[in-house]
């Protein structure tokens, strides 16, 4: 580093600014005028500039080592996945017992509509969730649950995402689908309805398919056609031509 | 559909750690260690090995996120791109003449994955040397002047936020941000071979 000493502390700040992309338009352009124009002002920024991204560097050199301390023992993934694979067992003895039970019930009792919601409601699979980004660990925490088929628990979690996210259609749409895999229609409707509000929504099509089931379920013919004709999945035309 | 919105958790992810997001940080450093631990036990290293060359590629990660070098195309490219880059080092360790004689590594931090090209090879060669002194000053800079530039700069807290955890005046926490940047200068001319 070059003894290009008195920084002044409004340089430094400047320098910061430059360093962080804060710095307004106007500001930048005359910056950058005179960094190509001074080398001794250049050689003073490049110094700065390198200095702040040292203090960034060892800051998290050090961070590393503590970050290191917490990375979960590899016995306990082992443990875990062991436990899921019990888990899935049951989870397949009690889907069994349910199909078996469901079929019962339809051949005794159930309106067509009830029926037809049965035939073809499957929950959505969600999404994977080898993601580990801090915003979204809660979001897919929440889907783990989801997935195990714990529908009450991620509605819970799913919840309070909401209420911090209230215009985040993936959230809307995955507590709509956890609904009518709980057979809570009312709730279904509200929560898919809000997605496909979302314009371009990446879950219309699907949100369309789950709204119409929900209103089946609903006994609300009219409106599951309606909106199993804004679906252009293939379930939905299936389903349509059912209906009608 | 589910492709399009991964990619968008993956450009969140990368969002996060330009701004040095603790959590985000730390996710990624704990969900992907393992597999790069058994690629070096797997390939005569050892655990401590395997956490060196890890850390090297993590910071190398980060560095090149945060100059956009890297860009997420799918939606495990940050994680795959970890692995690789650390795999890359582990090889380079295996390949080194140091290695074979001694099995040991070095240590140093090397920022070779931030070099471009077209670049002096020269000119590159004193901006690592200046970055190596500029993080050995910062880590043995005075504990209060550490903390107050860790915060600020790596934590990214406000003036007004430091000000009021250490119970001062935002002036005063400005002032005393100015002192501690001039001594780490002091202390990087000071250090000049």
């Amino acid at each position: 580093m070059e003894d290009n000493s008195n920084i002044s502390q409004e340089l430094l700040e400047t320098i910061e600014r430059y360093y962080n992309g804060s710095m307004s338009k106007d500001e930048l352009e005359k910056f950058e005028n005179k960094l190509e124009q001074d080398n001794v002002f250049k050689s003073q920024v490049e110094d700065i500039k390198t200095l702040l991204f040292g203090i960034e560097s060892q800051s998290l050199k050090e961070k590393l080592d503590e970050f290191h301390k917490e990375i979960p023992l590899q016995e306990q993934t082992v443990e875990t996945s062991s436990k899921v694979r019990r888990l899935d067992f049951w989870k397949y003895a009690t889907a069994a017992v349910i199909v078996i039970g469901l079929g019962c019930f339809w051949f005794l009792s159930g309106s067509s509509n009830e029926r037809l919601f049965n035939n073809h409601f499957t929950p959505d699979p969600g999404l994977p969730t080898t993601m580990s980004s801090s915003d979204n660990f809660d979001f897919f925490d929440a889907m783990v649950n989801y997935k195990e088929g714990n529908y009450q628990k991620a509605i819970e979690k799913w919840e309070k995402l909401e209420l911090k996210q209230p215009e985040n259609d993936t959230i809307s749409y995955f507590l709509g689908v956890a609904y009518l895999a709980k057979k809570e229609e009312a709730s279904a409707i509200k929560y898919l309805e809000k997605t496909t509000q979302t314009s371009n929504s990446v879950f219309m099509n699907d949100a369309n398919y789950y709204l119409g089931l929900a209103y089946l379920k609903a006994e609300n013919t009219e409106k599951a056609i309606e909106h199993l004709e804004m679906s252009s999945s293939d379930d939905s035309k299936e389903l349509l031509k059912k209906l009608k | 559909m589910r492709q399009h919105h991964t990619i968008d958790s993956q450009t969140q992810l990368v969002d996060a750690i330009k701004s040095n997001d603790s959590e985000a940080l730390k996710s990624l450093y704990t969900n992907n260690y393992y597999k790069i631990e058994a690629l070096v036990l797997k390939n005569s290293g050892t655990k401590e090995q395997a956490k060196d060359i890890y850390q090297e590629a993590f910071i190398s990660v980060w560095n090149n996120i945060k100059n956009d070098t890297f860009v997420p195309q799918n939606e495990t490219a940050l994680q795959g791109y970890l692995y690789q880059i650390a795999k890359n080092k582990w090889y380079d360790v295996l390949r080194s003449s140091q290695f074979k004689k001694t099995n040991l590594m070095n240590p140093t931090m090397t920022f070779e994955d931030k070099i471009d090209e077209e670049e002096n090879e020269e000119e590159q060669e004193i901006y690592k040397q200046k970055l190596k002194q500029a993080m050995e000053a910062f880590k043995v800079l005075g504990s209060p002047c550490k903390e107050l530039l860790t915060t600020f700069y790596f934590e990214k807290k406000s003036l007004r936020d430091i000000a009021e955890k250490l119970n001062i005046e935002e002036t005063t926490a400005r002032n005393k941000k100015y002192r501690c940047m001039e001594k780490l200068r002091e202390m990087v001319l000071a250090s000049k071979p």
